[in-house]
């Protein structure tokens, strides 16, 4: 496969799977209403308007935001003319304005952009990045960053946020009024096997939404793979870039799932999260797609 | 009703020939900008040029024909003004300095220079920069001639007088990112 065909394949995934996600939400609200009738009707704009308020606040912000959460700072040109030299070509190659780029400090090697949006991009670096990798290994990291940009990651995210979150309260929610409140309107009788039906997707749909918040995740890693080799025309640089992620054991000391998702490579021990729920592809899947864009030349 | 209707279909008609006239003069634009990039980036890298050849001559005094075919090759690039002479003359310039490099290495006093390694950084990513303006620049031309010739933008293509580019093709077999042949 080359990386048009990779772009376009992911591009249809994360279509599909926020239409999913909006499946997903309509059968939750379904049943809300097959259960509760009226009242499960008037939980839905307060649970999708927390979700919403949560989510888009951070989105928003998020350029600023993630700097205090990541502990990362804000570097000029003259603090690293290599760096910005790199970054001025993948500008080039990608047509996109020059973002903020910022420094972790911490031996780890791994990277991350966010943004509301290319004008307010921000990308940033760890101290362990910049010393682990050469010219084209981090050449291919700061065109996936770039690439995660272009395809406005950051926006995506925030929308498989806010769909999850809001389904996460609403049936949080609906579960406990089930507790307390039981169901008030039973004049309408109601078919038991439908009500049993909408308890069953009320306990099981915040599990299934944040399986499909994972997948976006990682069909959005893999576009913005594709996306890299777009702007580089080099699948090698950024195929030994996440080989040398690969071998390197040590992980980020910032190790808060808010963020896990943004980074280059998973800072959360992928032994620990089952392949389900992880945010990130296997890195050596993502190595071996990137070897078969090489050998196509 | 009846004319609720007809201004509806009139109203959809002139969306429609707005949002493909202005995609064909806003690709257009993309590509005179990305014809600018190209050209700032020759720019820089002829500038720094006389800097490379007087350093390399410091140490390698005897290699003549190789500055020659630099200094040639720039003053070519430099007064070059279609898109086909420009390319021609940045594949030619890009030869000679792969050559003048090449000749560098047979010096180690030169190769170990702090001043020789700052320009040969600095020569590469200009290297670089201009090969990724090059390859912007073709895959603009590529969507715009696209747009030029399918349908239904190429009905409005005469309206907006936008007509198809120039590919910047640069003969160099060495060339990894060679522009044009990305499939």
């Amino acid at each position: 496969m080359n990386f048009r065909t990779m772009q376009a394949a992911n591009r249809r995934k994360t279509i599909g799977l926020l239409v999913g996600m909006g499946v997903l939400m309509w059968c939750v609200v379904y049943a809300a209403l097959t259960y509760f009738g009226g009242s499960g009707a008037g939980i839905v704009p307060i649970a999708v308007g927390i979700a919403l308020i949560s989510v888009w606040g951070s989105y928003y912000g998020s350029d600023k935001l993630v700097l205090t959460m990541t502990g990362a700072k804000l570097i000029q040109e003259s603090d690293n003319p290599k760096l910005f030299d790199l970054i001025q070509e993948v500008i080039i190659a990608s047509g996109l304005p020059m973002p903020k780029v910022a420094i972790v400090i911490d031996s780890a090697p791994n990277a991350f952009a966010t943004g509301r949006n290319p004008e307010h991009a921000l990308i940033a670096f760890t101290t362990g990045i910049l010393d682990a990798m050469d010219r084209d290994q981090l050449q291919g990291v700061i065109a996936h960053e770039m690439a995660h940009v272009a395809n406005r990651d950051t926006l995506v995210s925030a929308v498989a946020a806010t769909t999850a979150g809001a389904i996460a309260i609403l049936s949080d929610m609906l579960t406990r009024m089930m507790f307390f409140g039981g169901r008030r309107d039973r004049e309408g009788g109601g078919n038991p096997i439908a009500l049993v039906i909408s308890l069953v997707i009320l306990i099981l749909a915040p599990l299934a939404a944040m399986m499909l918040r994972s997948a976006i995740s990682r069909k959005r890693e893999s576009l913005a793979d594709a996306t890299a080799v777009s702007f580089t025309r080099n699948p090698a640089g950024l195929r030994s870039a996440l080989e040398v992620l690969a071998s390197d054991s040590t992980v980020v000391q910032q190790r808060s799932t808010a963020v896990a998702h943004i980074w280059i490579e998973s800072p959360l021990d992928s032994k620990s999260v089952s392949k389900l729920f992880s945010t990130h592809p296997p890195i050596a899947e993502r190595i071996a797609v990137l070897k078969s864009m090489e050998s196509l030349g | 009703m009846k004319t609720i209707i007809v201004l509806g279909v009139v109203a959809l008609i002139a969306v429609f020939i707005i949002s493909q006239y202005n995609r064909l003069i806003r690709l257009n634009i993309t590509v005179d900008e990305a014809w600018a990039q190209i050209e700032v980036q020759l720019k820089r890298r002829a500038d720094l040029i006389p800097n490379l050849v007087e350093t390399v001559k410091g140490y390698a005094k005897h290699e003549q024909s190789t500055f020659d075919a630099v200094v040639t090759a720039r003053a070519k690039a430099t007064t070059a003004t279609t898109v086909a002479d420009t390319a021609a003359a940045d594949g030619m310039l890009t030869q000679a300095l792969r050559g003048l490099l090449a000749v560098a290495e047979a010096y180690p006093d030169l190769k170990a220079s702090t001043n020789f390694l700052s320009l040969q950084e600095e020569l590469s990513t200009t290297e670089n920069k201009v090969a990724f303006s090059r390859q912007f620049y073709n895959d603009n031309v590529r969507e715009l001639n696209t747009a030029v010739k399918t349908i239904p933008s190429s009905f409005f293509a005469g309206f907006a007088k936008v007509s198809e580019r120039e590919f910047y093709e640069v003969e160099d077999p060495q060339d990894r990112k060679a522009p044009g042949v990305t499939f």
